[in-house]
């Protein structure tokens, strides 16, 4: 019977292999899907409580909001239509803000994301940093001058993941933007907690490098002019 | 300590395992732009700088609003495809109406309701062609119906003349050759 911890999430006594009771945590998403395989209209919920994490994750995959539109709107239409065979697997094991629906949609969203990269190569895209334009050009208007701050500090932070190689800015993505745990990220990317660590400790110090090599050359160009 | 140190038990290196607990702590701060967080004086500085700055620098999007609002439509209508109310007396589980229906930008989506294909499953999985299949069932369909039409066709008297008179001529050879077979069948098959 499921019961509330005191950090508020579900937990489970079951057993283990030798019939010993232990207590599992539960997705605390549960409440959520529950009520969704009862009524799908109830998906919704869920639905506008992932779309800017998915679409982020979607748009900084591709660079491209049309197709980041694309790859989110599949997902989640994808989700949907299986959520009558998504299967809760959280373990004892897993850390407390674990959520199993969250990995099973995002592994959708890899899967998306994927097939619109097929898709979108064939047609004209416009950069991520035309995005960030767009989007960091109402967050403030009245502070003009740091927020063009902001926004080249954002951009240069954005140059630097882009050339990440794949697997490596996908991680940064979703531990920094999207804020998902290593074992999440694991889950989603079919890899162990280890290697997770290592390609964003191997990420982030070609961020670090790349960082102080573009506010050198800043520095050097300053001088000079 | 490198990457290239001590592995831990997962076979992280050391500092990759540090700079994760680092991590941990620089989003549970939650706010992005909140002042420095405590870190571990044994990891790069740099490294521990990289960290902070893209967590405040990588913003999340969010979709426009008229897109959100698209996308709700679209799951609602595939909702009350998936979800029909049973008519009044009926007995059983409500049936659901082809999914591919409320969305028909996505036809893999009937493949997914009926299990044929796993969305969340590792790439290599190939996405089911149905808009193929049907393709191919619409052209088999056209082929049927020219065989058909060719038979029937054939069955036909010609208008013309002398389309009626070549055809007189060759049912007579025809009725000709017939009987001869069926002579030689009959000699074969009575009994003697």
């Amino acid at each position: 019977m499921p019961r509330r911890g005191c950090n508020g999430m579900a937990r489970a006594v079951l057993r283990n292999a030798s019939g010993e009771p232990t207590i599992a945590r539960l997705d605390r998403d549960r409440p959520a899907v529950e009520a969704a395989r009862r009524d799908p209209a109830r998906f919704e919920a869920l639905y506008r409580k992932y779309l800017a994490q998915v679409y982020s994750y979607a748009l900084y995959e591709l660079g491209d909001h049309h197709a980041a539109e694309d790859a989110t709107e599949r997902t989640f239409l994808r989700a949907l239509a299986a959520l009558p065979r998504f299967e809760e697997r959280a373990g004892a094991d897993d850390p407390a803000d674990a959520s199993t629906f969250r990995v099973w949609l995002f592994r959708i969203a890899r899967n998306a994301i994927a097939n619109e990269r097929r898709t979108a190569r064939r047609r004209p895209s416009t950069s991520l940093e035309a995005s960030l334009e767009a989007g960091l050009a109402v967050v403030d208007p009245h502070d003009v001058e740091g927020e063009a701050v902001r926004r080249d500090d954002a951009a240069a932070a954005i140059r630097a993941v882009q050339r990440l190689p794949a697997d490596r800015r996908r991680a940064v993505v979703l531990r920094l933007v999207d804020e998902l745990s290593t074992a999440e990220i694991a889950g989603i990317l079919g890899r162990s907690e280890g290697a997770v660590r290592v390609l964003l400790h191997r990420a982030l110090r070609s961020v670090a490098r790349d960082l102080s090599r573009e506010s050198d050359s800043n520095e050097r160009r300053g001088v000079t002019s | 300590m490198t990457a290239g140190g001590p592995a831990d038990r997962t076979g992280a290196p050391v500092e990759a395992l540090e700079l994760d607990v680092h991590l941990d702590r620089l989003l549970a701060a939650g706010d992005r732009h909140a002042g420095a967080v405590p870190a571990d004086a044994t990891i790069d500085p740099a490294l521990l700088g990289a960290a902070t700055r893209l967590h405040s620098d990588l913003i999340r999007f969010h979709p426009s609003f008229r897109f959100e609002e698209r996308v709700a439509a679209r799951l609602a209508a595939l909702a009350d495809r998936m979800h029909l109310p049973a008519a009044a007396g009926a007995v059983g589980d409500p049936v659901p109406g082809p999914l591919a229906l409320a969305t028909p930008a996505y036809p893999e989506l009937d493949a997914i309701a009926s299990g044929a294909y796993d969305p969340s499953a590792p790439e290599g999985q190939p996405v089911p062609r149905t808009v193929l299949i049907g393709g191919a069932m619409a052209s088999a369909a056209i082929s049927i119906a020219g065989v058909a039409y060719v038979a029937w066709r054939a069955t036909r008297p010609p208008r013309a003349p002398m389309a009626r008179a070549a055809r007189a001529v060759r049912s007579d050879r025809r009725g000709t050759g017939s009987a001869a077979a069926w002579r030689r069948a009959s000699r074969v098959v009575r009994p003697s």
